[in-house]
């Protein structure tokens, strides 16, 4: 009689066990309720934002919300965690916007299917066509361009185009970008789109032969070259408006590359709005207020140059003097990037 | 009779339902990795192996085996010499030589990376062997903690022994301390090991690429998600081989002291000799966590002073409440879960214990790889709309804390069962005879016995909660950052001094649970002073 009241008792442990973990599997399918109801049951007007970019984009964002009283709500990452993250949450994704910091990824997202149309004359006016998708996806909000810095200290005839980044003279004094920034591969993107795969192969083979200093942040890149850890270096222009806005006297200087050829690089800023978009007029009139009134701030924010043409690009940077941009291969950069990627690592680009 | 036969039977069949759901609950995510093994992308498996996968192979092993060695050197060097000498402040640096454990790898790392950039230069810093000692720095506690208890369990009159036969000190530590403690090192560097395989921090900040890097680069630069599925199948293999490595090594684990010996008595040092060894320990303490401390303070002046910003949006208070928040909720399903499996697996014997161990993968595993199996996994329950609408799982607390606890799950389950297997078994089956019911057993007797196992259970998770990163960064639900998320897209793009604030957050948050862990093992009786 004992023996089996013990044993009665016994197989109650495990029921509470089954019980718990039957809690935990009937939790986890109620999951997910704090963050849906919080938009439905919330009157005032918002939009839900997925950004790539990071630097001064709060005061924009606040100054988007001053001028209409639509709330920003928002989080940061890279441009393929972002893109990852929205194809996971399909249908269910709180993103109503989405915002790149390079265009090859906003482009895959829109292969993907996860990025809706919008048929806005506000947009189609303020963007050129050749920065925005042929099917209206995605829209640039600013320009920035991949471009050769070397130091004015050490260096006194720069290298003038991407090909020449690979002479030997430059062995042991370049700094790149590693390839798992999609900022390194538009830029191979865009050379594969000008002269072919086997033509960017020479031009990659001969950066990596120049055993190059890989650093994954184009500051710590102009700073090496200050530092005199490398030479000569390709990063985006706006990287070093922000450290001549510091320091005048900052001792890099910048090339526009291929200017008798392709043009420099360019690459652009872009946003979308999503096919989940719970909120879109609202992010719609976010992605045509950053075009248009918000514009200046948002391009000035950061040192980049305007997309929309109309709007005047800031001292320091209209400082770098004019050039010729590769406007041809801005679209065809996510096309492209599966092919730049496989190309890197075959070169044994790191 | 029958009656008690029909409550045996239910007994065992709930005890094994329990531990089939559990295991099916977290073994799930490699189960769909494994999946996808069956039919395998072999266009981007061939370009790998073409390509990155060789060195991948190499910088993984070369690292793995640089920082395993290297950690295992230190921590049983250390751990031998407070624990078989005595000297001046040596209770104090005994506890203060575990308190890297509370600074994260890649927080060591850009400090470091920073540091030693203005000496070696740019290119110089950003090494394999400069990873490799940072690595150390931040994992030999793992080691120094195990091998302490096992120093503390051995016999004094072996080594008495081993001396009065003519050891000198050395050889009385490499021949028979260090055999004897053997298991319990295997068991510190397996650790180690796994931290190593499952790092992705600090391994970008040196241009390292391992496997678990190369699965983030498969499935972020190539939107591929199926290759870096299958990359990270193959990653979690390499881990499984690694358990069943320390599995080996363990076989041959040997009695501690037997119960009339006498436990090892510190010897005293000459007064030249001791003041030798408290300097030689703090070194170690100042390379390991005062510098670092010191340079996250001074970034975090020198950025109020210049009045540059050092938050960044929502504040620091939210970032230190999500990561409070996550890690709370993360380690009490972690310990609760992990007791009740541990509790029930001790009833049913060791076919129940080997099941039991499948529920620990999530361990072995990378949290990138633990993050994909998860998205894959969840993404495919919401795609079947079995929630009521509006409800989701991918994006949502419920899949972060479930990946979470995938992951460390090993952590909690572990430090339990190996409480409870020191309890005498003659005590639970006393409580039996005298009446007292399963429930009972368990709750007035087992879990207060294993209480500082447990408490010290609880704290390991929490450091490793409060670290954690890829998972967070992948799953996190919208508007929930953590300080670790900070760290990384701060540290990403270089900005150490907007890194200064949360990294220092972090330290302060593990710390006090690594004084909760070392609290909990002296009192334990594991790591005795």
């Amino acid at each position: 009689m004992k023996w089996s009241s013990t044993l009665g008792k016994r197989s109650r442990l495990s029921a509470l066990g089954v019980a718990l973990a039957g809690a935990l599997v009937i939790t986890a399918c109620g999951g997910g309720s704090d963050d849906s109801n919080e938009e439905s049951t919330t009157n005032a007007r918002q939009v839900t934002v997925y950004t790539g970019r990071h630097y001064g984009i709060e005061p924009v964002f606040e100054a988007f919300t001053a001028a209409t009283g639509i709330a920003v709500r928002f989080t940061t990452g890279s441009d393929p965690e972002l893109r990852e993250r929205l194809a996971a949450e399909g249908d269910n994704s709180p993103a109503d916007l989405i915002m790149t910091a390079d265009a090859a990824n906003i482009e895959l997202a829109a292969a993907a299917g996860l990025l809706a149309t919008v048929d806005s004359d506000v947009l189609r006016d303020a963007i050129p066509a050749e920065l925005r998708s042929a099917d209206d996806t995605w829209f640039s909000l600013s320009r920035r361009l991949r471009v050769i810095m070397s130091s004015t200290q050490r260096v006194t005839n720069p290298p003038i185009t991407y090909e020449a980044v690979g002479d030997p003279q430059w062995k042991g004094r370049l700094c790149l970008r590693p390839s798992t920034h999609p900022y390194t591969q538009s830029l191979v993107a865009a050379l594969i789109n000008n002269r072919g795969v086997d033509a960017t192969r020479v031009i990659v083979d001969s950066w990596v032969a120049n055993d190059p200093l890989y650093i994954n942040s184009d500051t710590d890149i102009l700073k090496a070259i200050a530092n005199g850890d490398c030479d000569v270096a390709l990063t985006n222009s706006y990287y070093l408006g922000r450290l001549l806005a510091e320091d005048p006297a900052f001792p890099v200087r910048l090339t526009w590359p291929d200017q008798d050829g392709n043009g420099a690089h360019l690459n652009v800023s872009a946003a979308a709005v999503t096919v989940a978009a719970a909120n879109r007029d609202e992010a719609v009139a976010l992605l045509e207020w950053l075009v248009t009134d918000g514009q200046q701030l948002f391009s000035e924010a950061n040192h980049e140059f305007p997309a929309n043409p109309n709007v005047k690009p800031g001292a320091i940077i209209a400082g770098f003097g004019t050039f010729v941009a590769d406007t041809r291969s801005v679209r065809e950069l996510g096309r492209l990037n599966p092919v730049a990627v496989e190309l890197l690592s075959a070169a044994g680009y790191k | 009779m029958s009656h008690a036969m029909t409550g045996k039977t239910s007994a065992a069949i709930g005890g094994w339902v329990t531990i089939g759901s559990v295991v099916a609950l977290f073994a799930s995510p490699v189960v769909v990795l494994a999946w996808s093994l069956l039919e395998p992308d072999t266009d981007v498996w061939a370009q790998l192996w073409r390509t990155r996968l060789p060195g991948m192979i190499v910088d993984t092993t070369v690292l793995l085996v640089a920082v395993v060695c290297g950690a295992v050197v230190v921590g049983t060097s250390l751990a031998w010499l407070v624990s078989a000498y005595d000297f001046a402040g040596r209770s104090l640096v005994g506890w203060l030589l575990v308190t890297p454990l509370a600074i994260p790898g890649y927080v060591g790392g850009f400090v470091w990376l920073d540091t030693l950039s203005n000496v070696v230069g740019a290119r110089g810093v950003r090494s394999m062997w400069l990873c490799a000692a940072v690595l150390v720095v931040s994992l030999y506690p793992y080691v120094y903690l195990f091998a302490r208890a096992a120093f503390a369990d051995q016999g004094a009159d072996t080594l008495a022994a081993a001396r009065s036969l003519g050891c000198r000190p050395f050889e009385v530590f490499w021949r028979v301390a260090v055999p004897a403690a053997r298991p319990a090192i295997a068991a510190g560097a397996a650790l180690v090991a796994m931290e190593v395989l499952t790092d992705i921090g600090t391994v970008r900040l040196f241009n390292v690429s391992t496997l678990a890097d190369g699965v983030m680069r498969v499935w972020f630069d190539s939107g591929n998600r199926g290759a870096a599925t299958e990359l990270a199948s193959a990653l979690t293999g390499a881990a499984i081989v690694l358990v069943a490595a320390e599995r080996l090594l363990r076989r041959g684990a040997r009695r501690g002291r037997r119960a009339s010996e006498t436990p090892l008595a510190p010897q005293s040092l000459s007064p030249a000799r001791s003041s030798l060894a408290l300097f030689g320990l703090l070194i170690v303490v100042a390379v390991a966590v005062v510098l670092p401390l010191a340079r996250l303070v001074d970034w975090t002046f020198e950025a109020a002073g210049s009045g540059q910003s050092v938050t960044v949006a929502g504040g620091v208070g939210h970032h230190a409440g999500n990561t409070l928040m996550l890690a709370g909720i993360a380690t009490l399903v972690c310990i609760t879960v992990g007791t009740v499996l541990a509790l029930v697996v001790t009833r049913r014997g060791r076919a129940a214990r080997v099941v039991g161990r499948f529920a620990t993968v999530g361990y072995a595993m990378p949290g990138p790889v633990v993050a994909v199996g998860v998205v894959v996994m969840l993404a495919a329950l919401d795609r079947r709309n079995w929630l009521p609408d509006g409800f989701f799982l991918v994006g949502s607390l419920v899949g972060l804390v479930f990946a979470l606890v995938t992951r460390f799950f090993a952590v909690g389950y572990q430090g339990v069962e190996a409480s409870l297997d020191r309890l005498a078994p003659s005590t639970r089956e006393s409580a039996r005879v005298l009446g007292s019911g399963s429930v009972r057993t368990a709750v007035a007797v087992e879990v207060p016995a294993a209480r500082y196992g447990l408490l010290a259970a609880t704290a390991l998770l929490c450091v490793d909660m409060v670290k954690e990163l890829p998972i967070t960064l992948l799953l996190r639900p919208f508007g929930v950052d953590t300080l670790a998320v900070w760290v990384w897209q701060a540290t990403s793009e270089s900005l150490w001094v907007q890194a200064a604030v949360p990294s220092l957050l972090m330290v302060v948050v593990g710390m006090i649970a690594v004084g909760v862990l070392l609290a909990a093992l002296e009192r334990g009786g594991e790591f005795a002073s």
